[in-house]
């Protein structure tokens, strides 16, 4: 029985008069690939916002590790073990690679050479450790993210739109990425609209619809509903 | 009657402090408010209208005209500025508050070469009038008034204007404004002519009760920046009753203890409202909406 | 805007044209200057340098930290005015005058301290933080500037006003035949080793993990709180020392000429070491040493020969780095000549994107 990483209990979240999350209850278990989808305003975004401490619950609960993150700050969640990739890359642009993963190798308190040469290996940038964040391709800088969340050496890695803005061989090469990951013991939640992406790693998923949780299952269970696929208005099966 | 004289007494006081407050603050509040840019040479452009109303009072053009005059001055020399310098900087914000550094130095050093250490400036019009016991300057218990209608002309300019609202869409967002088809470099020129010439205003009202030296501006800059500073961003929300409670404050401390107490009163109000309202007070009426 | 092709941090990698030794050079150069000169210009150079403290201290929380602070000269006066409070109460010997430098450090240390959580805990940034900065030394200078009555005394010393406060002793050193006054040659030479010992601790912190996270926090302060960095604790903690490198600065003035006023805190004098810091190339410490001293010596020799055109030609000047050589004059030469040995583009041009600070 694998423990519970995330817990998340009649979440809801308004803004002025738009009820944007409305009563949604959300687990996380340890060693998953958890993808969260849904059409557009299904409140993806916002949901990912409220796990991060961008926005603060109107009502409900979200515990990390068994802990309430009702008064913690976005700083100190990524001290519990919580990282996160967001959808645009907020690469630093005058730091090179190199410097990006020292940043988080030093947070997880792991200053070794050694260490940063597999990750440089692990996310396929030992030729570009020495150039600046800020002329890398698009694609490498995703990776240059997620390689930064990962340096952290978190329990849970949160994704947000992971292959935002990548072509087909990008976007299946950072799949196998994230498996690998995975098979190191590190579990992921990511929010994601490219359905191949998302067949290709998830272990469940979840589906958001109109801020509430409209299913949640193992991924061949979900991609079988017709229900699902109506959603999608265009998303083909 | 003594009772009388001595309440209007505070009040002029007041209103003497919350002009001066208002009127010192306003060029820089608008140039900062709606750019981003700290107007270091915010003083040389009150120094600007100071100088040409009283150039233009001497050669008998009527007072009031002179004023005007000396504030159309001022946003012109704004005008050349923009132009020349700061629209290269608007990317780089921290860089514009060393450029008008810089030019308000030259320009004071300038001044200094070619006007002298001093001018003789023109007399306070209107005299005074008693109250009481205790005499007023006519034009300073007006001043306020002036700061008023300055502001409520803003007010309109900002809310009610055409340019008000272009000016307001470019602050927010530029790109879009752009997409829309404002020309927002001409936007950004006539908004620091605004600023510039709401200074030179500023010099132009006190031309008459101070005497005209190169560094006047710096009498202002303290007061302007304080002003800034506890009213936030916000032009008319922020500065404005920001000006007013500094005021009060200054004015109660100065009644009871005395100029400099006064002094250490707006001092500590800076500090307590950086602790408490960072934003500075123009926030609070953000949220609220 | 321009951008270097290389990180902000570790000289090896700014710089990685000129060998170590170069570097080495202009320390070897001052600390043979005196064989040259006689003392009196020996203690003319110690004043030049007494500036690089808070120019380094700018350049630190500036350049590396993105903190665009005015308030330099305000502990500058700080430091300076406890240094004179202390030594004209406690007297004429080498434990006075050390005490007066140590507690003025501290006073400026306490005091950027209790400003700095007060900015960045108040969540103030940008350049607002610079207005603020800005009006606590304005406000500072106001309130020094009135206390000329001989009610303003604090045991023996009184504040004085805009007479500034004069007679303080300088520092001493217990020797065997009897104290040794620090002035001219020696003086110089005590400058010139707490540099050194400032640069060195200085360029060590910022290439360090803590240097490091504040670039992240310049360039991109939510990606930085999302690396777990706590930015505000960064913040402060380079904002205290940059704040009171500006109070030895002020200090060591004080000691130098025996005088302190509030025109040290003016609205003129708060701007120079942005001036300095600005054109001599505000992400290099050492570029901060050398541009301080050299337009210190510059704007002196100015007011002796040409005086009328001296400052509105330190303001042509600024106005050009500003427009032509944003990163400042140092890096600006620095990558022409590199251009000119190497014949490569040494600098990259990538576009910005943002805007650099909110208000």
């Amino acid at each position: 029985m694998s423990t519970t990483l995330l817990e998340i209990r009649g979440l809801t979240k308004r803004f002025g008069g738009a009820q944007v999350i409305n009563g949604i209850d959300f687990e996380v278990s340890e060693g998953e690939i958890r993808c969260v989808i849904g059409p557009n305003g299904a409140g993806k975004s916002t949901f990912f916002k409220l796990i991060t401490g961008e926005h603060r619950p109107t009502q409900g609960i979200i515990a990390f590790l068994g802990r309430d993150l009702a008064h913690v700050l976005p700083h100190e969640r990524i001290r519990m073990g919580m990282s996160i990739k967001f959808q645009i890359p907020g690469v630093f642009p005058e730091l090179t690679v190199r410097q990006h993963l020292q940043l988080g190798l030093h947070r997880a308190k792991d200053d070794s050479a050694a260490t940063l040469d597999r990750l440089l290996e692990q996310f396929m940038l030992q030729k570009e450790e020495h150039v600046p964040a800020g002329k890398l391709s698009h694609g490498k800088k995703q990776w240059l993210e997620i390689a930064m969340a990962v340096s952290l050496k978190p329990v849970l890695l949160f994704l947000d739109e992971p292959v935002a803005g990548m072509s087909a061989e990008e976007t299946h090469a950072t799949g196998e990425l994230i498996m690998r990951l995975r098979e190191g013991g590190l579990t992921i939640m990511a929010v994601e609209h490219d359905m191949t992406f998302v067949k290709q790693v998830a272990s469940r998923v979840t589906v958001l619809h109109g801020g509430r949780l409209f299913a949640d299952g193992a991924l061949e269970e979900i991609l079988a509903r017709d229900d699902v696929a109506e959603i999608y208005l265009g998303k083909k099966k | 009657m003594t009772a009388l004289s001595t309440l209007y007494s505070v009040i002029y006081q007041f209103g003497d402090n919350f002009a001066y407050l208002v009127l010192a603050a306003l060029g820089l509040a608008v140039i900062f408010g709606m750019m981003g840019v700290i107007n270091l040479a915010h003083g040389e452009f009150i120094m600007c209208g100071a100088y040409v109303t009283i150039i233009c009072a001497k050669r008998g053009i009527p007072l009031p005209i002179a004023m005007l005059l000396g504030a159309v001055a001022a946003a012109c020399a704004g005008v050349v500025i923009e132009r020349l310098v700061i629209r290269h900087l608007y990317d780089r914000l921290f860089d514009s508050v060393v450029a008008t550094w810089a030019i308000s130095l030259i320009v004071q050093q300038t001044m200094l070469l070619v006007a002298g250490p001093s001018m003789e400036g023109i007399s306070t019009p209107f005299g005074s009038f008693v109250f009481g016991e205790y005499s007023f300057s006519t034009y300073r218990a007006v001043l306020p008034i002036i700061a008023l209608c300055v502001l409520g002309a803003l007010y309109w300019l900002f809310f009610r204007s055409n340019y008000g609202v272009c000016a307001r869409a470019t602050i927010q967002n530029a790109n879009m404004a752009q997409c829309l088809g404002l020309r927002t470099d001409h936007l950004y020129t006539l908004t620091f002519a605004l600023g510039a010439g709401l200074a030179g205003l500023t010099g132009a009202l006190y031309a008459p009760t101070m005497t005209a030296v190169p560094t006047m501006g710096t009498n202002f800059i303290v007061q302007a920046f304080v002003s800034v500073v506890v009213g936030g961003a916000n032009v008319i929300a922020g500065t404005t009753p920001a000006a007013a409670i500094l005021a009060v404050i200054q004015t109660a401390l100065t009644a009871s203890y005395g100029q400099l107490i006064g002094q250490i009163g707006l001092l500590l109000t800076v500090i307590m409202v950086i602790r408490l309202m960072p934003q500075g007070l123009g926030n609070l009426f953000n949220r609220t909406r | 805007m321009i951008q270097p092709a290389s990180g902000a941090v570790s000289p090896t990698l700014r710089q990685p044209v000129l060998p170590r030794l170069l570097r080495l050079a202009p320390w070897v150069l001052a600390f043979c200057l005196p064989l040259v000169v006689d003392a009196n210009a020996s203690g003319n150079f110690a004043y030049y340098l007494v500036w690089a403290f808070a120019a380094v201290g700018l350049a630190a929380m500036w350049g590396q930290g993105g903190i665009l602070s005015f308030g330099q000269t305000a502990f500058f006066g700080l430091s300076g005015y406890t240094y004179g409070i202390v030594t004209l109460n406690l007297g004429d010997g080498w434990l006075s005058s050390w005490s007066g430098l140590i507690i003025g450090l501290v006073v400026s240390a306490g005091g950027a301290a209790l400003l700095g959580y007060m900015i960045f805990y108040g969540k103030i940034k940008g350049v607002f933080i610079g207005i603020v900065t800005l009006s606590v030394t304005l406000v500072l200078e106001t309130f020094m500037a009135q206390t000329a009555g001989p009610q303003w005394v604090i045991g023996e010393a009184r504040l004085n006003g805009y007479n500034g406060m004069t007679g303080m002793p300088p520092l001493t050193l217990p020797w065997f035949g009897g104290p040794v006054t620090l002035e001219n040659t020696s003086f110089y030479y005590l400058v010139l080793v707490l540099l050194a010992v400032v640069y060195a601790f200085t360029r060590r912190l910022l290439d360090s993990p803590f240097g490091l996270a504040l670039v992240a926090i310049r360039e991109n302060p939510q990606r930085a709180e999302m690396l777990g960095i706590d930015i505000r604790r960064h913040q402060l903690l380079i904002f205290v020392l940059g704040c009171t490198l500006g109070g030895l600065s002020g200090a060591l003035y004080t000691i130098w000429g025996s005088y302190i006023t509030p025109s040290a805190m003016g609205l003129t004098s708060a701007a120079m070491p942005v001036i300095w810091v600005a054109t001599a190339g505000r992400k290099s410490i050492g570029a901060a040493i050398i541009g301080t001293a050299v337009l210190v010596w510059l704007s002196q020799w100015l007011a002796i020969y040409g005086s009328e055109y001296a400052l509105i030609l330190m303001g042509a000047v600024l106005l050009f780095v500003v427009l032509a050589a944003p990163e400042g004059l140092l890096p600006f030469v620095s990558d022409r000549a590199r251009w000119v040995f190497t014949r490569r583009p040494s600098k990259s041009r990538s576009f910005e994107t943002q805007k650099r600070s909110e208000s």
